[in-house]
Order: C-alpha cells, then structure tokens, then sequence
C-alpha cells in the first residue's frame, strides 16, 4: 500500500468523528481499535515470525490489570509481606502496564526457544490459562470476578488545551487511533529492518538462518516482547476506556478473535491485521439483529474453514494478488490496443 | 489420614476420565500431527447425547453410554474426512486454524440447539455412596471408573492386537515407510480421528450424570487433554494414561491441601514447568523432530 | 598449488554418537588457510556429520574442534557463523518464499549493524546501511551469476540455479571459510566446470573451502588436498593424485559403488 493510500485511510479515520455522530457505533469503533492493535501485535508472532503464540490475550490482560492496578492503587499482602501502592497518575500506569506485559512477553520468548510447534501451542494457551485463574482467584490483588471498577480515565495534557480528562468518547478514539498508528509504524519499520529479515528467516528455514549467523533465540524473545508490550498497549487502552476489568479479560475465545482477524485478513502482511480487525469489529454490531451470538460464531467459524481452504494467504494477499494480475491485464489490454490502432 | 485416602479415591475416578481424555488426544496429535481443538468438543457432544438418549428418548442408560461412544467415533470420522483430508499435508498452522474454526461452529451449534442452561443426568444408581474405611464412594463414580478402565484396556487391545492398530503404530514411527508398506493412510487417520474423538465422547458421557451438562465444559476438558498429553509424551498412549492419572492427582491434592480455587491451575502449572525442564514430556520415547 | 597457510581448522579426535550407532568413531583431519580440502567418503561415512559437528548444529560426543586455535565445539550454529565459518547444506536448503535478492539479503545478517532502538527511531545510519547492504546482495548475485533473477522467487528457479544461489547466500554470510556440502550434486558437465571455476574464484578472494563432495572429477580437479572418510574415520588424506592410487580407499568404494572417476 503506497504511503498516498495509507495517509488516505488514517485521514478518513481522523475525520470520522466529525461527521458520524453515533456515540454508540463510536463505541464499537474503539473496542474495535483496541482488538485491532492487538492483532496487530499476534500477526508480528504468528504471522511474520510463524509462532504458534494462542496465549496472546495473557499480554493484553496483564497490560489491562497492570494499569488498571496502578492507577488505582492497591495493597496486598504476599507471604507476609504487605506491598502498598498509591494511585499513579494514568500515563504513567499504562506504561507500567507496557512494562508488565513486555515482561510477560520476554518469559515466553524464552520457553519458546525450547519448546517448539505443537508443544509450543499448549504452553501458551496454559500460560493464559494459569493467568487467568490467578485473576480471578487471587481477589486480595483482582477483586477476582468482582472485577476492578471505577478505573480512572486517561488524562493526558494537551498542547493548547492544558490537562483534559477523557470522560467521552471522542478524546477516547482519537487516544486510541493515535496509539494504533503509532503500533502499525513500530510493526511497520521492525519488519522491514534487518531484524524483521531474521524473523521471517528463522520462520522459513531455521538451519539455514543460523548458519549465515542469525542469532534466533535473541530474535525470537526481541520479536515476543515487542508483540507482547504492544498487546499491553491495548490492554492499557481497554481498561481506561472500559474501566472495569475483570478475569473474562483472559478468556481464550479472545485469543481465538484475535487469530481471527489476523489469518482472515492476512498473516505476515502489515493491513492484514488491519482489514480482519476492522471486519471482525463491525460485523458482529452488524448482524446484531438479524441473528444471534452463537449463530455469528458459527458464521465466524465456517469463515475461518473457508478461508484456511481457498483464501489461505488471507485477504489482503488474496486482494493484491487480484489487482497485480488486473493491472497486467489492463497493461496487456492497452498495448495491444496500442498495437491496433 | 481418612481425608487422605478420599482425596486418592476421588483423583482415581477423575484420573480414569482423564486418562481416556489424553489417551484419545495423544493418538491424534502423534499419529496426525493435528492440534486437534474439537476434542473438548467430542467430550461435549458425548455428555448431550447421553442426555438427549436418556432424559428426552427415555433410553436405558448403559445403552445410551455406549450410542453416545458409537456417535462420538462417527462424529470424529466425518471431521476428520470433510476438514482434514482435504487439507492433508498443509502445515501445522493451517490444521490448526481449521480445527479453531471447526471448535467455534461446534460449540455454538451446542449452545443453539441445547441453550446454555445446564442440564443434568440421572444415573440408575442407587444415591447411598459405598462407605469403606471411612471413605466414601458413589456408585456412578465407581461405575465411571470401571468403565474407563474397561475403555482404556479395550482401547489398548485395539492398538496393540489388530490390523488396525498395527497399521495406526506403524504410521506414528514412520509414516513414509508405512505407505509404501501398503498402509492405507487416509484411512488410518479416519481411524484414529474417530477413535481418539471417540474416547473423548466417552469421557464426556461417563461424567455427565457425575456433574452437570452445559455448552462450554469441553473447554476445560480440552486444555486438560493437551496437558496430559504432553506430560505424558506425544503418541505415547501409557503416558497419556499415567498422564491423566498424574493430573487428576495434582488437582485432587493441590486443591484438598493448597487452594481449591487453583484447582485447575495445578495442572498447567505443572505442564509448564515440566516443558521447561524436559521439553518433550516426562515419558517421551520417540525423539522430536526439529 | 597447495600452500604453506598457517592451520585454521583443526577437527581433532571428535565421535559422534546417535544413540548406540557410532556415525564419527575418532577423525582427525585440518586445514589450512588458503586450501581447497575435500573430503570424501562413501555414502554414511559421516561426511555431513563432521560438518554438523563443526558448525555446531550437533555436539560431537568426545574431541574438540578449533578455528584459529580457537574453541569452536560447544557453539551454536549462528557463533560458529559469526566466527566466519559458513556451512551450506546437502540438501537445498533457501528462503523459499522470498525473492532470489531476499535471500541473499538475509545472509547479508553479519554485514549489519542495526538495533532494536536504531530501527525504531529510523536513526541516521540504518538508511545509508540498507543502502549499502541492497549494493552487496546485488554484488554476490553477480558473482554467481544469478543478478538476472534477482526479483523471482527462490522456490521458481531450476535446480542448478538453486545451487547457485544456496552458495550466493553462504557467501554473503561473509566467510573467512565455506563448507560446502555436495555443492555440485545434480549438476550437468557444464554446469559443474563453471562451479568449478567458481570455486577456485572464491578461493583467490580468501575464502579457504572445505568440500563434501562425489564428483570425484570435480573433486581431483580442484583439490589441493583430499581427506577420505569411511565409516567415521579417516583413511587417507594427501593429494589428489596418491589418493586415486591408494588401496585402502579403492576398497572403501568398491563397496559401495559411487565413483565418477
């Protein structure tokens, strides 16, 4: 996509608040941003490094209970020890939860290194898991299922407008648009390095990444972090948006979503997390009332099997492939044209 | 020490269910090379079946086990023949991502058809538990446990003395080898697709009337499964049972002594340590490729 | 043509074990800087071990190997490439879903510099890098002959081709030493005299070479030295012309039947 079209498309999502006045499809834009950003941060996993990562809402949720948790400040107590902390202001929580998620995201980077392919899967998938069950069981920290509530809004100092509150949603999805950029642009120029060159190797042909001296491991937990501290982000972005975050946070159907989105619209590809979120985002709001959840889930799983079947690149792929070989067409249509005349 | 022993019986009858959960999915995932996410699904479909035989069709119930098994082994077959085959030979991610597909549209067919209320069944036994030196047991437990064993026993049997189960190992060593051996392959998944969803069914329908039914039980069952399968090493059939016997024993014990609440932490705390310290599983024979 | 280089591999007393089948029982051999070294062998003597053990894709069960007197047994394949031992692999071994240039541009890896934080920020430097690694790639693809399918996919080009570009991306990896593994195998008569040629032109620009290979016209015609393995051991080495004359390895290779010669 030339950097014309993608100005277009961010220009388009600047303006939109703007005109379309529905608080209501604003909302599902947001939530739709944030699971965005988050699959953005998978397809750097999944789709351009090629691990099985299906634990990746355990970086998102851990992000979202970080800051949640410092900004709300919290005291627990740990085998005897009580730890204390006031409520930090919300920038600093959300780097916080970054920090945390980042962190979550070196472990695991780690134990892939030593656990391959299907093993791999399951390890991931447990670790949300385990996760998970610590949310909600450890209630002195969590409030387990009882959820954090009252989650402080960001509140951000602006140039011209000194320190606004986000209390609506406009501020809300400009926060969110912005920090969704800025994820595409990090994921953008990480891939097109010499670094993403090494992940893409060592997802190809590990032996032969590592005998022209690709250091796989150190790529693998570099390509982890990034994606998990990014997933973070949008964890951060949730639970001040939202502002409750309970243990649901960690369920694995949001893993699933986020797969969704990614192989749908296209792994390894830089809008092919873009175009799933998008789809996957505003299509349940969508075919809200013409049927219900379990049959759009049912709808979401055939997609997925006829994509795997006969889109297996995914969307964006599949729509390049079409316009190359349209543009050859037009190309070999004009010249032979050219040639009658 | 009672207190000790209640907790052994209690890890026994749930390691039995266990056990058959892994060994079906250990057959799979080391013959296949399928991260088979229906199999949570099969636990599922076995339990309403035996509702739908038992508390809607009035069927007895040891035949209703035994149609719910015989469903659930045709319900595998017809996966693995319209979702597998045709993508056979693709990568681990695509199968993965159609069983992920293929899991979604189960679940929530369960839920259209059942609604996401739970349901219970009601077992022919008699509700005074059997009391031995202090421990008790119910009948329906001690009939699960039987019956798993029977299943596990009969399953072996399968694998080790017939054609099939000849042909079924003879795949898992070396599945090039075997087709110019005259193995008919695709047929051979079918086969152990359909037993390994079979097994699953199985479980389901075993502990229906034990707990209770509803939508999304296989979930849990489905992430035991793949724990048990690797502690016990993938295609390894005694370590999946062991497996599940180990698991269920971590649980039982983890949650008596520790915290009831990270019942279902224990199990995949210990899979992740284990992967960490031994990365193909404790009983591991065949070494991993790659 | 062989020289008086001072030593810069040396395979001592290594064995390497697969469970209870002994595939190196105790080999010895090394070479010096400056050399075309063959080694040879019938099928199974562990030729593509010994390379596996040298470059660390296996740890040799006893023995040591060294690089310029310095350890190399016990390093992960990437360090023993970061030492500027390159391998390539016996069977065709590329980026398949990348274009023939990506290919060369990942072995590229060692000529770049750039960190997580420089990429990031798009620091001054890491443009001019690209810039001046995109220049490399095109340089190796020249060398080998292959600049004229720079933008096909690796997974699109005939066999032989494959070959070529297998050796590109060895050689961008930047070698002080290339191990080659049956480099030539598959090859015509044609094709084999102008990697031969090549060869000997990668060794003018000082890369030394050590070769697995069957073609044994290849091999005595571009050799200073050959070593001959059979059955995890050593049984001859010296030039070219007293190996074809020697007993012992005639008889290893009756055995087996592989001669071009």
């Amino acid at each position: 996509m030339s950097r014309l079209a993608a100005l277009a498309v961010v220009a388009f999502f600047v303006s939109l608040p703007l005109w379309m006045t529905d608080q209501y499809f604003l909302h599902i834009l947001i939530g739709t941003g944030i699971f965005t950003i988050a699959a953005m941060s998978l397809n750097l996993l999944l789709g351009y490094t090629g691990q099985l990562s299906l634990g990746h809402v355990a970086f998102f949720g851990i992000g979202a209970y970080t800051s949640a948790l410092v900004s709300l400040g919290f005291d627990v107590t740990l085998f005897g020890w009580t730890v204390t902390l006031a409520p930090k202001p919300v920038w600093f929580a959300f780097l916080c939860g970054i920090v945390m998620a980042g962190l979550a995201g070196w472990f695991i980077g780690k134990v892939s290194f030593k656990v391959r392919g299907a093993y791999f899967v399951i390890v991931t998938i447990s670790f949300a898991e385990v996760v998970r069950l610590v949310a909600l069981n450890w209630i002195d920290l969590t409030e387990g299922p009882m959820a954090l509530n009252n989650i402080p809004p960001v509140t951000l100092w602006l140039p011209w407008l000194g320190e606004k509150t986000f209390w609506h949603k406009t501020p809300n999805y400009y926060l969110v648009l912005v920090i969704a950029v800025i994820a595409f642009e990090i994921i953008r120029r990480l891939v097109q390095s010499r670094l993403g060159r090494s992940l893409v190797a060592l997802r190809e042909n590990e032996p032969l990444a590592m005998s022209v001296g690709i250091d796989v491991t150190r790529s693998l937990v570099v390509a982890t972090i990034v994606s998990a501290a990014i997933a973070g982000a949008a964890g951060g972005l949730y639970a001040h948006y939202i502002r409750i975050v309970d243990p649901d946070v960690f369920l694995f159907i949001y893993t699933v979503t986020m797969v969704i989105m990614v192989v749908v619209g296209g792994k390894g590809t830089l809008w092919g997390p873009v175009v799933g979120g998008l789809l996957f985002g505003i299509l349940p709001d969508f075919l809200r009332d013409m049927a219900a959840p379990e049959v759009q889930w049912i709808i979401y799983g055939v997609i997925m099997i006829v994509i795997v079947f006969f889109l297996p690149q995914g969307i964006v792929p599949a729509v390049n492939g079409w316009l190359r070989s349209l543009g050859t067409a037009v190309r070999g249509a004009t010249a032979a044209k050219e040639d009658r005349a | 020490m009672e207190q000790f022993f209640q907790h052994v019986v209690n890890a026994q009858i749930l390691g039995g269910t266990y056990a058959l959960l892994g060994i079906g999915l250990t057959l799979i995932f080391g013959i296949m090379r399928v991260v088979n996410f229906t199999h949570g699904e099969l636990y599922t479909f076995g339990a309403y079946m035996l509702f739908m035989f038992v508390m809607l069709l009035g069927v007895n119930f040891f035949v209703g086990i035994l149609l719910a098994i015989v469903l659930g082994v045709i319900l595998g077959a017809l996966i693995e023949i319209t979702l597998l085959r045709p993508i056979r030979g693709a990568d681990i991610d695509t199968t993965m991502l159609v069983m992920i597909g293929a899991w979604i549209a189960m679940q929530n067919l369960e839920q259209l058809t059942w609604s996401g209320i739970a349901k219970s069944v009601t077992a022919p036994f008699p509700s005074e538990p059997l009391v031995v030196a202090g421990v008790s047991v119910g009948w329906d437990r001690i009939f699960v446990f039987a019956s798993a064993i029977v299943l596990i026993v009969g399953a072996h049997a399968l694998i080790h003395r017939t054609q099939l189960g000849k042909a079924m190992r003879a795949t898992f060593q070396d599945r090039e080898t075997a087709a110019l051996m005259g193995v008919k392959i695709n047929r051979i998944y079918t086969a152990t697709f359909a037993l390994g969803s079979g097994l699953a069914a199985a479980a389901g329908a075993l502990l229906a009337p034990v707990f209770v039914v509803y939508p999304t039980m296989g979930d849990m069952a489905a992430l035991k499964s793949f724990a048990i399968v690797i502690l016990g090493g993938l295609g390894n059939f005694w370590g999946a049972a062991l497996g599940g016997f180990i698991l269920a024993f971590v649980e039982e014990f983890g949650a008596g002594y520790l915290s009831s609440g990270y019942r279902d932490a224990m199990g995949f705390l210990l899979i992740i340590i284990i992967l960490i310290f031994r990365p193909t599983g404790i009983f591991a024979q065949k070494e991993r490729i790659g | 043509m062989s020289n008086e280089g001072e030593s810069l591999l040396e395979v001592e007393r290594i064995s390497v074990r697969f469970g209870g089948l002994i595939a190196i029982a105790d080999l010895s051999f090394g070479v010096r800087e400056g050399e075309i070294v063959s080694l040879i062998g019938p099928n199974g003597a562990g030729k593509t071990t010994a390379f596996n053990a040298i470059t660390g894709y296996l740890q040799p069960a006893s023995g040591e190997v060294r690089y310029r007197g310095r350890r190399l047994t016990g390093l992960k394949p990437n360090q023993v490439a970061g030492i500027g031992v390159v391998r390539t692999f016996q069977k065709t071994s590329l980026f398949e879903g990348n274009t023939v240039f990506d290919n060369v541009l990942i072995g590229l890896h060692r000529a770049g510099r750039q960190t997580l934080v420089g990429i990031l920020l798009r620091l001054p430097g890491m443009r001019e890098e690209e810039r001046r690694l995109r220049g490399q790639a095109a340089e190796v693809l020249d060398f080998v002959g292959l600049a004229h399918r720079a933008e096909e996919y690796a997974s699109a080009l005939p066999y032989g081709e494959q070959r070529l570009l297998e050796i590109a991306v060895g050689l961008a990896a930047g070698p002080q030493m290339l191990l080659l593994d049956e480099p030539a195998s598959g090859m015509n008569p044609a094709e084999t005299a102008a990697f031969m040629k090549m060869i000997q032109q990668i060794r003018d620009r000082g890369i030394t070479i050590l070769l697995v290979e069957h073609d044994m016209r290849m091999v005595m015609g571009i050799s200073d030295r050959v070593v001959v393995l059979n059955q995890g051991e050593v049984i001859a080495e010296g030039a070219p012309a007293s190996i074809q004359r020697d007993p012992e390895v005639i008889r290893a290779y009756l055995g087996s039947g592989a001669t071009h010669a």
